[in-house]
Formats: C-alpha cells, structure tokens, sequence
C-alpha cells in the first residue's frame, strides 16, 4: 500500500533494497534488454584493454534498480520526474544498496507532489548512483 | 563536439511497445512487479494494463543516431553519460505505438579541475503516442573529457 499525502512526512525512507552480488550475466543481460552495446560492459577484453579492471555495470541499470525502490515504495505509475547522475562505476561481485528519503511534499495543479533524493551505494559505502524523483500521491 | 548543434531538431522516429520487451527489461533490472507481466492483474491496477517501468524508453535510445552524430564526437571512448532525466504526464502501456523526436537543448564548455575541459551536451527527446497524447520527456547529458578519468 502506497503512503498518502496526509501521511507521508518529510525524512520519511523506504526499506533499502539491496541487490547483488552483481553478475557479468546480469550486466550482459541487462545488454540485451536495454540495447546498451557498449563493449565496456560486456567484453572483458575490450573493457581491460580501455584501462578497467574488468567489465562495469550500466548506470541505467543501477537506476532501474533505484527506480523498482521508488515504484514499490509509492505506487506504480506515481512518478512524475525522475533524474539520474551518474557518479562511480560498479563491478561484478559489487553489492548496491539503494535507498531514498523524502525531501519535501507540496500541493500544485498537477494534485499532491512529494520530492524525493535516492542513491545507490557500493559495499564499501562509495555512492555510484545519486538523484531526485518527484511522484504524485493520493490525498 | 559541435557547438553550434543547439537547437537542432531530428526526423521523428517510431517505435512498438511490446509486452515482451516490457517483460524482458523487468526481468533485466530484477523486478518481479506483476503490473510489468500479468495482464489480469495489470487490467485492475489504475493503468489499466501492462505498463512500462519508468526507465525502459532510454532503450530505444541507443539505435537512433541522427542526434548523437550532430554532436560530431571525435573519439566516443571519451564520452561519458552524466546524468539522465525522465518526465513522465501519461502512463506507457503495452501494445502503445510511440513517435519520438530529438533535439539538442545544448552544448556547452565547462572547466572541471579533475577532469580538464568538458564539453556537455543535453539530448532531449519527446515521446508521443498512438492518440497523440505527451507521454514523457527524456533528457540525456552526455559529457566530453579532454582527459580520460581516472579512478
């Protein structure tokens, strides 16, 4: 059950969702569903051969895991905005737990708006993902 | 990249919603969220059928070229893909019909002490569907190092 306006506060989170460790197989799943071919993240050879240490994980897949947070936490089809910044890269065998707060909640035109911040954060606690999301809530 | 590409508008495109696709890009990012697979339950829920997770429409982002070409990147490998927004005004439901159109909102210069010149380019793109109704807006900030960023 998603949280209304009237009772949803500012501060309040969602259980963290945690998801890893991550596989090659999932990045090159991800690949294959998102159409994202950049070989950085599915061949090894290519990717070592650019300088990384081994394949990395896409940014829109960590957001997808950030945006499953935001979908479960206050209903499918409530976002409004969503906005990602990609910060680090992540691994095979990295764990990312994702989080979110709400920032702030508002009445517009648009019915009743609450702000939100998320990131997803590696195992050592190095953020690889960051944003803000903005969804509209029953009264 | 070609500064003088702001503003620049590309041919629209267009593409098929599939209910497989849908599926297969929530199985990707490890959703299980019925509303993404199960048409009986989808038919209850407010969107009234399957509808897309709410960062599937990047996908069909990577294929068109015409925008990305605009830009006149000299070497992709120092492209990053710094930020990416969705608006969504509509929901995307399976078996929707989407047109989709580019434009460069901008390219800009920027001095960044870890990384030395940047150069930054905003991608946004508008999708309609079958009705002709606004669905989402998404916008992609691509940005060039004069360096290659180290970890």
């Amino acid at each position: 059950m998603s949280p209304s306006f009237k009772s949803i506060k500012v501060g309040d989170a969602p259980a963290p969702l945690v998801c890893g460790p991550l596989t090659r197989t999932q990045f090159v799943r991800y690949a294959g569903a998102s159409h994202d071919f950049n070989p950085n993240h599915h061949d090894e050879v290519y990717a070592q051969a650019s300088g990384n240490k081994a394949v990395f994980g896409m940014g829109m897949l960590a957001g997808g895991f950030c945006a499953r947070l935001l979908t479960d936490w206050l209903g499918d089809g409530s976002l409004r905005q969503l906005r990602i910044r990609f910060q680090s890269r992540f691994w095979p065998g990295d764990v990312l737990t994702c989080t979110a707060r709400v920032t702030a909640k508002r009445e517009s035109d648009a019915g009743a708006l609450v702000d939100c911040e998320f990131s997803a954060v590696n195992q050592t606690g190095e953020v690889i993902i960051r944003g803000d999301a903005t969804a509209a809530v029953p009264p | 990249m070609d500064l003088n590409a702001t503003g620049k508008t590309f041919p629209p495109y267009e593409f098929h919603v599939e209910r497989g696709k849908i599926r297969e890009f929530a199985d990707a990012i490890g959703d299980p969220n019925p509303i993404y697979r199960d048409p009986a339950y989808a038919e209850t829920t407010p969107s009234r059928g399957i509808m897309a997770p709410p960062t599937l429409l990047r996908t069909f982002l990577y294929e068109p070229k015409a925008a990305a070409e605009a830009l006149q990147v000299k070497d992709w490998s120092y492209i990053v893909h710094g930020e990416q927004e969705f608006e969504y005004f509509a929901p995307v439901r399976a078996g929707d019909v989407l047109t989709a159109q580019d434009r460069i909102v901008s390219v800009s210069e920027k001095e960044s002490r870890r990384a030395g010149k940047l150069q930054i380019a905003v991608i946004e793109t508008l999708f309609h569907n079958q009705n002709g109704e606004k669905v989402q807006v998404a916008r992609r900030t691509l940005v060039e190092t004069g360096k290659r960023i180290s970890e």
